[in-house]
């Protein structure tokens, strides 16, 4: 900016010379040193403004000498409601909780738990071993994943509680059209289409589920990968952005029809099932009572539960709030 | 417990909803009280809350570098690197020292407002006409009664135009603070982004607009309305 260019003699007085002493102590009319005094009001105007910061940052309520338990959720529509399920349930149980809903991917959400910024978090046993532990292989059945997943967050000072009965899996789908042109059944069937576009999301690259391994495990030679946000796949495949894209076998945009899943001939898409991962500590703070609230909202969440809860807010556009809370009310937990 | 969960009727939703059609009245209206409305006041919180403290911290800056002018170069340089850094970077940068949080976001929207409010309000009262500051110091005014009862008021026009500038970008901005915060009107647009829905997306981004104008014409009003002189003088 050309005006902060000027010299500090363009505002001070003509009679005085501005020399390069401090300009301010030749200048008579003044009572005080005004370097003094702007320190103190600036002394002042930083109070002021530290206080507004702390007036618009929540201060943590403590109620009842137990601590706010804070609750994550990851960026997509199950987590949305599954997070406020969990809120609107400690809530009633008579615990003090906050929600923070849409944080981020696995590894975003992942980082803000184990520095202490949330306290717990709905995660899927098969995405632990795969973006967290990196491992290279994946258990053969829904029990050996949670065990392994459990296992592998005890090391980092958290532990897990209940999983769902639910499983919302990584599944390949195509438009019919596409499926029906090539003869395309299974996974595999895709060498059958030539060069194939995949879209998938940006946490589901590498790793024992991710994009790399699983066309190299199914031998697809000719294929392209486009990273796309969980929730925008579908919009990709019915514009012919892409031609086949990782989906989640719960999303009710598979549900409204319109796809065609491929069969996973290899088992490569592993366990999917959620279970709430808590930091050490949160649960001897808040009581035994704590848990078993989690694990009774937990127990309800069977495949038709959730992919009803995911329709409701996905396609009649209820708020996660709303559906959460009248899922709880129908089973007597609110 | 055997039987599995009762699952409630969630309904269907209507034909505009369903089709994803541009934009739907009915649901709008039907989701104001519990979606729009409270995501507009938090934007408004937000956004008043960055504007004031950097009002505040931009008016120190600026009187002390009036004062004092070897301060305007570090101060400018300072607050101008600032006002380049990407918001989205900004954020990311103090999510690991701040976290997920109201700080967070409001250090990154005072940081943005520092440069155009700094360089306003030092502008204004550097452009007061030297005859009325020698004027008002031959009347044995100390330097303080200057500041306050002739340089800051004639300096009121191009400081309004100052906060007109920045909140209306700190509007902008805060939509982008749901990256951080699940608050504000962009917590809407992002998470109609995700699962896509016309409606909230088309909804909550024409408030923002409405917001922003709105903002800017009541500034302009306070302006008119803090500086009575420059109306009659145009209108003499």
């Amino acid at each position: 900016m050309r005006g902060l260019r000027r010299t500090p003699a363009a505002v001070s007085p003509a009679p005085v010379p501005a020399a390069n002493a401090a300009p301010a102590t030749g200048r008579r009319p003044l009572r005080r040193p005004p370097a003094r005094r702007s320190s103190r009001v600036l002394a002042i105007c930083a109070a002021l403004v530290s206080v507004a910061a702390l007036s618009g940052c929540g201060a943590v309520s403590e109620t009842a000498g137990k601590p706010t338990v804070v609750i994550g959720a990851k960026e997509f529509t199950e987590q949305w409601t599954i997070g406020e399920l969990y809120k609107q349930a400690l809530t009633h149980a008579g615990y003090n909780v906050e929600l923070k809903s849409n944080i981020g991917s696995t590894t975003v959400i992942d980082g803000a738990l184990t520095s202490g910024q949330i306290d717990l978090y709905p995660e899927y046993t098969g995405v632990i071993l795969q973006v967290l532990a990196r491992s290279r292989t994946v258990p053969h059945s829904a029990a050996a994943t949670y065990r392994a997943a459990k296992a592998y967050e005890e090391t980092r000072g958290l532990t897990m509680l209940d999983p769902t009965p639910f499983q919302n899996r990584d599944a390949i789908a195509v438009k019919p059209a596409f499926a029906k042109k090539y003869g395309l059944k299974t996974i595999s069937d895709l060498k059958k289409a030539g060069h194939v576009v995949f879209a998938e999301y940006p946490d589901n690259m590498e790793g024992a589920l991710g994009y790399r391994d699983m066309v190299k495990s199914y031998g697809l030679h000719n294929t392209e990968v486009k990273t796309l946000n969980i929730g925008l796949q579908y919009s990709a495949l019915d514009h012919g952005q892409v031609d086949a894209a990782d989906v989640f076998t719960t999303d009710p945009q598979l549900a409204r029809g319109g796809y065609t899943l491929l069969d996973d001939t290899k088992g490569y898409y592993g366990f999917q099932n959620v279970a709430p991962v808590v930091r050490k500590g949160v649960q001897e703070k808040q009581g035994p009572e704590f848990a078993r609230t989690l694990n009774r909202v937990d127990a309800l969440l069977t495949d038709q539960a959730v992919r009803e809860m995911n329709r409701a807010v996905d396609t009649v556009r209820l708020a996660p709030s709303e559906v959460a809370a009248r899922f709880l009310k129908a089973n007597d937990i609110s | 417990m055997s039987a599995g969960p009762v699952i409630p009727d969630y309904g269907s939703p209507s034909a505009c909803v369903a089709n994803n059609s541009t934009f739907c009245v009915d649901w709008f209206t039907a989701h104001w009280s519990n979606l729009f409305w409270p995501a507009l006041v938090q934007h408004i919180e937000l956004t008043v809350i960055a504007v004031v403290a950097g009002f505040v911290i931009a008016f120190l800056m600026a009187v002390l570098a009036h004062f004092q002018g070897w301060f305007a170069m570090p101060a400018s340089a300072l607050s101008s690197f600032l006002y380049t850094v990407p918001p989205l970077a900004l954020f990311q940068l103090l999510v690991p020292v701040t976290g997920f949080s109201v700080l967070t976001v409001e250090i990154a929207l005072i940081a943005y407002s520092l440069y155009l409010l700094f360089t306003t309000i030092l502008t204004g009262l550097r452009e007061v006409p030297e005859d009325a500051v020698r004027a008002a110091r031959g009347m044995g005014l100390t330097r303080r009664q200057i500041l306050f009862k002739v340089e800051l008021p004639m300096s009121l026009p191009s400081l309004i135009s100052g906060l007109r500038v920045t909140t209306v970008m700190t509007i902008g901005t805060v939509a982008i603070a749901a990256y951080v915060i699940d608050s504000g009107l962009g917590s809407l647009i992002l998470k109609a982004l995700q699962s896509p829905f016309n409606t909230q997306f088309i909804g909550a981004g024409a408030l923002a607009v409405i917001l922003a104008l709105t903002a800017d014409g009541l500034l302009v009003l306070a302006g008119r309305l803090l500086t009575p002189w420059a109306r009659s003088r145009k209108a003499a």
